[in-house]
């Protein structure tokens, strides 16, 4: 019980972080971001929107980011970003490293390289 | 017996690597007259596309050594910094870096570059625009796919080509010239949707950029709450694509954005000539020279904006009920004064 009421708090907490440096911004004028992307061509659905940049700042937090970094990193995507990422933070590819594979597609692209230019 | 040395489960490992790689290789060697394993890399072989050189390298780009598992950070610190932003890797751990993942997402690795005042741009995904962007001097981050059994997603950075070779240079992991034949990147490149990304300061365009993706990158970047930097970008993308009713819509939204609202009159009431009934620009326009305190004259705007309808009817309404409201108020106030 103690956790969930946590968990509603820190959500509520996440979505007031992630609208209050928006909400001020402009107020009447009509964004860019709004009108260029061909896909939302509607005024924003505020609410969901910025529930789903809460969402994904969540997520985020989940995979070891603290609450302030999660924030500021979700402020710079764009809505259509934020709605990619939504829920697949945690299957999308995270680019790390394979140090120790690369000599081997080193021996293959040999092989391609010789079959192939070489014809 | 006792418990298998680690160096021992290595080797183990080690020769399911080397079974996997002559698998891979005699399935390449097979494979390799089948033009749907590599074509892009089919179609170069034929032809050098037009007004590309033989050969580049972008020699002076820094290399970032990555430490465990952060060829994000390293990556973009490499473009970044050959765009002329200060910064290191370290710095950019905890921007783009998840703990949990140990790695890097690309729509993290796009958005923060826009924290660094740049334009990040994804390219088409080709061969040569790869080219196109390195040749015009500009390194290009590409997200291969090395893994055989397991997933190996690495970040790398593309700085030249050999085209005679048949090669690509890369700054990858820790090695600071990494060179890839064509076939081999295209492979591993084709696993993540040949995603690749470029840093672009706000004075220039890349090479390969597509009218509407880069309004919309600039727009990225605004959104992500950098107006000086678009402002800039705005206008040197209105240079270009003078005709471009959004990208005015962009520039004036950033002069409003910084307090600049005369400026954003002007360049929206150009903009009104050129788009008579384009909803946005009527109802900023409203909204701006209302915000100038001139109510009375946002009015008229107002209304068109109304009149012209179409998805932001919402917000047109919502401008010109507030601006007669205001309007109100003030004869009112009058009235009573008299």
């Amino acid at each position: 019980m103690k956790s969930s009421w946590a968990k509603l708090l820190c959500r509520l907490l996440m979505v007031l972080m992630v609208w209050s440096p928006v909400q001020f911004a402009q107020a009447g004028m009509i964004g860019t971001d709004q009108v260029v992307t061909a896909a939302s061509q509607t005024d924003r659905t505020t609410v969901l929107e910025f529930l789903g940049r809460a969402d994904v700042a969540t997520q985020m937090q989940s995979l070891g980011l603290d609450a302030k970094s999660a924030t500021e990193r979700v402020a710079a995507m764009t809505d259509s970003e934020v709605q990619m990422l939504a829920g697949k933070t945690n299957s999308m590819p995270a680019g790390a490293d394979s140090t120790g594979i690369i000599l081997l597609l080193l021996i293959v692209g040999a092989a391609v390289w010789w079959v192939w230019f070489r014809r | 017996m006792g418990l298998v040395p680690p160096l021992a489960i290595r080797s183990v490992l080690d020769n399911a690597r080397v079974i996997a790689g002559v698998f891979i290789f005699a399935a390449v060697g097979v494979l390799s007259g089948c033009a749907s394993l590599m074509p892009q890399t089919k179609e170069l072989a034929k032809a050098l596309p037009a007004g590309l050189p033989e050969q580049v390298e972008l020699t002076a780009t820094p290399f970032f050594p990555q430490t465990e598992y952060q060829c994000g950070p390293a990556a973009l610190a490499t473009v970044l910094v050959a765009s002329g932003v200060k910064v290191t890797d370290q710095e950019l751990v905890p921007q783009v870096y998840l703990p949990e993942r140990k790695g890097s997402l690309q729509v993290e690795m796009l958005a923060a570059a826009r924290r660094h005042g740049m334009v990040s741009y994804q390219l088409a995904p080709r061969f040569e625009d790869m080219m196109r962007e390195i040749a015009a001097g500009t390194p290009v981050v590409v997200l291969q796919n090395l893994g055989v059994f397991s997933s190996g997603w690495h970040y790398a950075v593309a700085i030249g080509y050999d085209y005679q070779k048949g090669t690509l240079v890369l700054r990858s992991g820790t090695q600071e010239r990494d060179v890839m034949p064509f076939a081999v990147h295209e492979v591993v490149w084709m696993r993540g949707g040949y995603w690749a990304m470029v840093t672009v300061p706000p004075d220039k365009i890349p090479a390969t950029a597509d009218e509407n993706r880069w309004l919309a990158a600039i727009a990225a970047l605004e959104r992500a709450g950098d107006a000086r930097s678009s402002r800039i970008a705005y206008r040197t993308f209105l240079g270009r694509w003078p005709q471009n009713v959004n990208a005015a819509v962009g520039l004036a939204n950033t002069h409003h954005a910084l307090g600049e609202l005369s400026e954003a009159e002007t360049v929206l009431r150009k903009a009104a000539a050129t788009a008579p009934d384009s909803v946005v620009v009527l109802n900023n326009l409203a909204q701006t020279l209302s915000d100038l305190g001139r109510d009375q004259e946002a009015l008229p705007f107002a209304e068109r904006a109304v009149a012209a309808g179409g998805p932001f009817l919402g917000s047109a309404q919502k401008t010109r009920d507030s601006i007669a409201a205001r309007l109100r108020s003030k004869t009112g106030g009058i009235e009573r004064l008299q």
